[in-house]
Formats: C-alpha cells, structure tokens, sequence
C-alpha cells in the first residue's frame, strides 16, 4: 500500500480513537450535562425511597460484580443500572446522558486499553485478527504492534469493569441528598470530618462546572482561538478547560473559607456524635434490595466457583 | 435528675441558653483588642473598649477590606479558633472569653450570616439546612423539629421549606441561611453584609425580618445600605484603616455626616439637606418640600442622548418543562433591546427576571443542550446572529459578577495582553501600556492578578475585557458587594470609558447608581421588558417591579 494512504487511515483510526470519546464529551453531554447529573433533585420514585444506606450498599455490589465477573456479567448490571436511570425525574433526558458517559468510557478505555495494553496479552492468543499494522512512522508515537481484533476485544471487555460503578454512583447522587449520603456514610464508621468533605464536594461540584464554563466562555470572548481552524475546537476547548483549574480552584477556595465558617459556627464538630431530625429507617423496599443483593453475591461466588471470573472465561475460549 | 446519657449531649445546649437569658448584662465586651493576621505587618483590627448591651442593635460601617468582618469575626471566634494570627486583648460574649472558649459553646450564643448564601448553605434540602446546625447540638429529635418549624416560620419560607436549595433564588436562600442561624436560637446575631448578593425585594424581605428581631436580639450588622438599615438600629460605629474611629447613637448621625461621607459610607441624602437647611427630620416628603419652599434647585444627573443605534438585540430564551404530564414551554426571556452609541445602558430586575440570560444571549454562551433560544444580534450594521463566541467578541465583551473566574494568567501585563496577542495585535505591547496607564497598574504590573485586592482584581479585569477592541461593555452586576467609594470610583471610570466612545449594558440592583449614572434604563420581568426610558422616567413606575427609587430621585421630582 501506497504509503501516504496507509499514513492517512493509521491517522484516521488515531484520530477517531482519541476524538470519539471527547467529541461526545463535548458536544453530546457538555458542562450542562455533566452538571445535570451530578446533583440531587426532588422527585417520587422507588430510588429516591431507598435508604441511602441501601444505595451505597449497591454500589459497593456493582463494584464487586464488574471486578469479579466476566464482561458480560459487568456490562448486563451496567445496563440495569442505566435502566433505571429511565425511573428518575427527566428520566429520558437522563438516561441519554447516562448512555453518553457509558458510550464516551467505553470508546475512550476501549481504544487506550486496545492500543497499550492489549498487546500484552496477545501472546498468549494463538491465532490473533489483525485489523490494521501501523506504518513504521507511527512507530516513534508507540504505535508498533499491529491493532488486532483481540486486542479491540479485550479493551472493550475491560471497558466494562468501571460502567457498572460509574452509572451506580451516579444513581446514587441523583437520587440521595448530601445529607443522606452522610448519614450513611456514618453508619459504616468513616469519620464526621471526612464525611462533610465528601458532602462539601457533592454539593460544589455543579458550582465547579458552573465556574469553568465562565472561565471557558470568558477566554474565547477575549478570541482564544479566534484565528485557529474550526476543526481545532476541541483543542481549544481543551486548553480553555486547563486554563481555568488555577482560577476557579482559588475562587473555590475563597467560597470554601465562608463555608468553613457558615459549618462552625453552626456547631459543627461541637459533640462526638450528631442527632437527626428524622431518624434513618429501612423499608420493605430496602429489605427487598438485600435480598437481591444477597442473591447476586451467591450467584457470583458460584459463577466464579465455576470459572466466570475476570477474563478468565474469554482467556479459555482463545485458548 | 436525669443522667447524662438520659439527658443526651445537646441538653447542655439547652440549659446554657436557659441560663443566658436570665442574666441582663453586657452581651459583648471588648478590652484592648488588636489582631494581626499571620504573614501581614500592618493590623487588621484594633478596639481599646467596646461594649454592646442586650437587646441593641450596631450598624457598622466602612470601606472594604477597613476592618469590619475582622472585627465581627473577633467576636463570634472564628478569630482565633478558624483564622490565625497574633491575638491580644480579650474579647467576652457573655462573660466568656472568646479565645478561650471553643466554637462548640460559642456558636450557641452567637449567630453570624454571612454575605453570600451560595457559599454558606450547605445541603440539598431546605429542612435539611435549617435542621444542620440543631443537629450539631445533638438535640432531641423533637427539639429539633420544633426549631425548624418555628425558624420556617419566622423567616417566611414556610412555602419553600421542601425544595432543593440550589433551585432558590439569591434572596431566598439568604432567608433559608437566617433560618437556619435562628434555629441554633442565637441571643447574639451577626450579620455581615446579608443583603450584598440579593435584589432590592429580598432585600426589602431581610430588613424586615431584622425589624422583627429588633430588641428579641442583639444585632451587629455590617452594610452598606445604610440609609435602609437606619431604621432598625439604635448605634452606627464606623471603622476606618483597622480602628473604630466612630460609634455614636443613630439620632447622632446628622452631626457626623461629613466624617462618615470622607470615610466613604453612603450617608442618605436627606441627611445631607437636613443640616443644610437647619433641620431636625430627615424624612423625605419633608425634606423635598422645604427645599421647595426655600427655591433650590437641585443638579439633575447628565443624560446623554445617543446619536446612533449601536447594537440591536431580540431574544427568545425557552425551556420545554413537563406540566401535569404535558410537554410545556417556559418562556425566560423575550425581549428587545437597542444600544445606542456612546450610551450607559442600565438593566434592572428581580433576581430570575431574565437579565444575566439577556447578557448570555448577546455574547452567544447559550447551551443548545438545555435551553431553546433564538438571538437576532445586530452590531454596527452587522448581522452577528450567526457568529461565534470569538467572532461577537471583537465588538463586545463581558466582565461577570465572578470576574476573578475571567482571569487566567499569572501576570497582570499577560493578562491585559491576552485579548490582544489572541486577536493578533501586532503592536500590542504599547497597547498593554497604555491600559496599564489608564487603569493605574503599572506599578503591580508583575504581580499574580489574584493576589491583588479586590478592586485591583476587578481594573485587570475591566482591562482585560477593554484589550479586544470591542467598544461595547457588558457588566453583570458590577456594584454587588462594593462599598459607596468604590461604586463611586467605578461610576466615574464609566463616565470617562463613555467619553472614549464605549458603550454600556450595565445590569445592576443599585437604583442610586443607575439615576446617578446611566443614560437610560429597562427593567425585565418574568423575561419581559416591562419598563424603558431614562431612570426619570423608569423610577415613576418601577416601584411596581420592586425597584425602589432612590431617595436621589424622589428628592428631584
């Protein structure tokens, strides 16, 4: 093959691996989105009646699951959990941002796992695909041994370890206020201090891309990449998005001092232990969520038991 | 008797506020305090004697950055026990000596609000919030619910006490944030510009809780409004460069007027015209007749009248909401507007009337993901409609309310440079220079922008802004949180930008600064124009939108 057409489709296949994941960042969920689903709203569903402690619990078994299991044990969770994404308040709207974040990690952990650590593991594969041998110019990026179906095979397998915790988690913070969370977070001994950071965090995340998407818009205005080519943007973007961590982290941390104040001298800390206007209680719903989660941790142990495990069922059958 | 364990660890809460209300003294004494924060030479605060009696209510007042918060905050202990530095003197809230008393038993006594609710509400939930600080005391459950009803309903937020506080408007979250400082039933009450982030009705909500609580607390207030917080105090203390320089009973004040107005603190102006013509009320209608009656004419502001139109916007901003199962459009903004050249154009409004959408819509930060929107933007002629962000840049520019988040260099001369080598400026260097000159910073040219103080912050900014060429300036909410001096410093630096051919879109909640400085003015509300002319003829009407003329005015008419 000519090669300046076999430089032009190796940069082709680089650029969609890497641009796939960002343009879906960018343009299909956005600051706006990611601020969408990162707070609690108001809303009457089964999730929302669950006690904290209950969805915590589920998110720690997601975790357990997509660690433990083969792939597609991982990605059926994955996709229950973005079911019920379908459950919340704007459920439509929600789940397509959930099936974007599922999309943009699994095209992005797909491509670099594919790429770097894939190979690896091919030597191992007596008959491998190969789906396309990079020109030896593409060497010096680190692009030397050739993209195998395998390889793009086993990235998105090992995509599927991190959807089930990601979507549980977000789950979790759609539907528990701060506050709840704490008081579970409690429950299982973390330390009141440490507890407050994590609800401190929750509560300014929304405020974090608020300030950045500021400090983004405020750079192009002044004409960041007035003069660069459209197909740049993302660049830029990019750029803009690194240029705003020093102002919005100090503008944070002026707000955090108020914060600080605003908790103290609202007795924070005051005693060992804290009282609660409503007392935590557990339902037949959260009753009914530990039968299952008690059901699926006996089936995964006997799953594991019979060699489901982690790749080892994928390894096998190349073998 | 109960046992401790029967009695649960809040119960000593309760029979400390129990005994605190049978004795009748001194809430606050203050002997030789000065405070120095660490990594400074000169001192923050310094108070050789203070005393604040039950019951009484303190306006302080001063320029920013003189003292005030440093000296409230010896008091409630967040000097030493949250902010460090060198303590000397002592400082009682009830016979207990701040440094050495911990928050925990000081924060039952003494209750502080602070100036901006975004950063001092902490939870998801109204209840929630409120209930945070009884929590802390680890009260009896039904203690506690008994706190939050009665705090809801004090503060009149009874209506939203089930909503998610990030939904709220400014003015109602201040309200959620007092509630929640009440509910930790404070005898001592702390209020640090509480209405700087919020409109003129909430305003107007906050001054008259306080008139509710007048006398029930003692109150130290620290504001700039002073001539709507006049009526609820009995003491105004002035601090000046660290010292308090100033503290005489209210009915005093027409005798200090010309002290208090060179330190920079907005005296009404009916104060002014009272020990002018030799009288003893203040109250406007008075006032306004006797100088009436004595033929003075008072100096109306400078109205200039554009030549031409410079900039035409029409806006529609919805959002797609379902109602009762319906898919139903909110309209949020729907609205005209025409700049005229070398015009200061002030737009004012409720909090969620639609102003800051408006600004968004012009400079194209619009997210097609959340909203639908559709901008007809006509600049010098030209149809900016479809251009982008970078593009409408080059004619207009756009400092926030959060104008620190605009700047994102290290040096003050990159960051004026930054339009200008973005945009390709050749010789941009002189151009550094001369903005350099005209915003006096040359000499902290190569400092770090943020570590400069807070109207050094905001002329890199404005700088900055002014270093992409475009001659239309935007500016959300420029006065918020200044004192009387620094909005009169920003006003005349307007004034000359206007002498140099700018134009401005100015959105503001300040009613005196519009009248004292803008051309012409409109006020949005519910996304609408409702009202648009000069501020003559806006303020006859705009008490209708909640916008309070000010006193400047009714004086005129």
């Amino acid at each position: 093959m000519n090669w300046i057409v076999a430089d032009a489709i190796s940069s082709f296949i680089i650029l969609v691996g890497i641009g796939l994941p960002i343009f879906i960042l960018l343009k299909a969920i956005g600051i706006t989105g990611f601020k969408y689903v990162t707070r609690y709203e108001k809303y009457d569903s089964f999730l929302y009646r669950m006690n904290p402690a209950t969805k915590l619990l589920l998110v720690v078994l997601a975790t357990v699951v997509a660690s433990t299991t083969i792939w597609w044990v991982a990605t059926s969770v994955s996709l229950t959990f973005l079911g019920l994404f379908l459950t919340l308040k704007e459920g439509r709207r929600k789940f397509l941002l959930g099936l974007y974040i599922l999309l943009m990690t699994v095209s992005g952990i797909a491509w670099t796992d594919a790429t770097s650590f894939g190979p690896f593991f091919l030597h191992r594969i007596q008959h491998v695909v190969v789906v396309w041998v990079w020109p030896a110019s593409f060497a010096s990026l680190g692009f030397r041994v050739p993209l195998t179906l395998q390889a793009l095979v086993f990235g998105l397998e090992a995509s599927m370890i991190y959807m089930p915790t990601v979507l549980a988690g977000l789950l979790l913070i759609m539907t528990t206020t701060p506050s709840g969370i704490l008081r579970s977070l409690k429950k299982i001994g973390l330390p009141d201090e440490l507890n407050f950071a994590i609800v401190v965090t929750m509560r300014i995340i929304p405020k974090i891309f608020d300030s950045v998407n500021i400090t983004i818009h405020s750079q192009f205005m002044r004409g960041l990449g007035s003069r660069g080519s459209k197909i740049l943007w993302p660049v830029y973007v990019i750029l803009a998005a690194v240029m705003s961590v020093m102002p919005v982290l100090i503008h944070l941390l002026k707000e955090a001092k108020d914060t600080a104040i605003a908790a103290d001298t609202r007795a924070f800390r005051a005693f060992p232990h804290r009282t609660y206007m409503t007392p935590m209680v557990f339902t037949k719903l959260d009753y009914t969520a530990f039968l299952i989660v008690a059901i699926v941790i006996a089936a995964i142990s006997v799953g594991v038991l019979l060699g489901l495990g982690r790749f080892t069922g994928y390894l096998i059958l190349l073998a | 008797m109960m046992t401790d364990e029967k009695k649960g660890i809040g119960t000593d809460v309760l029979e400390q506020q129990a005994v605190r209300q049978l004795t009748s003294r001194n809430v606050v004494e203050i002997s030789g305090l000065s405070f120095r924060y660490l990594g400074r030479d000169e001192v923050a605060i310094q108070a050789d004697n203070f005393k604040l009696k039950e019951g009484e209510s303190v306006l302080i007042v001063g320029k920013s950055g003189e003292g005030k918060s440093t000296f409230v905050n010896c008091i409630n202990g967040v000097i030493p026990h949250i902010s460090g530095g060198e303590l000397k003197g002592e400082v009682r809230v009830y016979d207990k000596l701040v440094k050495d008393t911990p928050m925990s038993k000081l924060c039952v006594d003494t209750g502080t609000l602070l100036q901006d609710p975004e950063s001092q509400v902490l939870n998801y939930l109204v209840e929630e919030e409120v209930a945070f600080g009884p929590e802390n005391l680890a009260l009896p459950p039904d203690e506690i619910r008994d706190r939050v009803t009665e705090a809801i309903a004090e503060t009149g937020i009874y209506n939203i006490r089930d909503r998610e506080t990030y939904v709220l408007s400014g003015g109602e979250l201040q309200r959620v944030a007092l509630a929640a400082v009440l509910a930790m039933k404070p005898s001592l009450l702390i209020l640090d510009e509480p209405t700087s982030n919020i409109d003129p009705a909430a305003t107007q909500k906050i001054f008259e809780l306080l008139r509710g609580l007048r006398g029930r607390k003692t109150m130290l207030v620290i504001e700039h409004k002073v001539e709507r917080m006049l009526p609820y105090v009995d003491r105004i203390m002035l601090i000046e460069k660290g010292r308090i320089s100033l503290d005489i009973p209210k009915q005093d004040l027409v005798n200090h007027i010309e002290e208090l107005n060179e330190a920079g603190v907005e005296i009404p102006p009916t104060y002014f015209y009272a020990k002018q013509l030799g009288l003893d009320n203040v109250d406007v209608t008075y006032i306004r007749q006797k100088i009436r009656e004595k033929g003075i004419v008072l100096a109306v502001p400078e109205r200039r009248k554009a030549e031409r139109t410079l900039m035409q916007v029409d806006a529609r901003v919805s959002v797609m909401s379902k109602i009762k199962g319906q898919n139903t459009e909110k309209v949020l903004l729907d609205a005209s507007l025409n700049l005229g050249e070398g015009e200061v154009l002030a737009m004012m409004g409720q909090n969620g009337a639609g102003k800051s959408t408006f600004l968004e819509a012009i400079m194209g930060y619009l997210d097609k993901t959340s909203v639908n929107f559709k901008v007809r933007l006509v600049v010098d002629g030209e149809d900016l409609s479809k251009t982008s962000i970078q593009t409408r840049g080059k004619y207009i520019t756009f400092v926030p309310q959060t104008f620190e988040l605009t700047i994102v260099t290290n040096k003050v001369e990159s960051e004026v440079a930054y339009s200008l080598k973005q945009h390709g400026v050749k010789d941009y260097k002189s151009k550094v220079e001369e903005l350099l000159e005209m915003y006096s910073l040359t000499e902290v040219r190569g400092k770090d922008p943020l570590a400069l103080s807070m109207g050094q912050e905001r002329r890199v900014a404005m700088a900055s802004a002014l270093g992409s060429g475009a001659k239309i300036i935007m500016l959300d909410e420029p006065t918020s949180g200044q004192d009387f001096y620094h909005k009169g410093m920003l006003g005349k630096e307007i004034r000359k930008l206007q002498t140099l051919g700018y134009s401005f879109i100015i959105v503001t909640h300040d009613s005196r600064f519009v009248y004292n400085y803008a051309d012409r003015m409109v006020v949005l509300s519910q996304g609408h124009k409702v009202l648009e002319g000069t501020p003559e003829e806006v303020f006859l009407e705009s008490e209708k939108y909640s916008i309070p003329p000010p006193t400047d005015y009714y004086l005129r008419v």
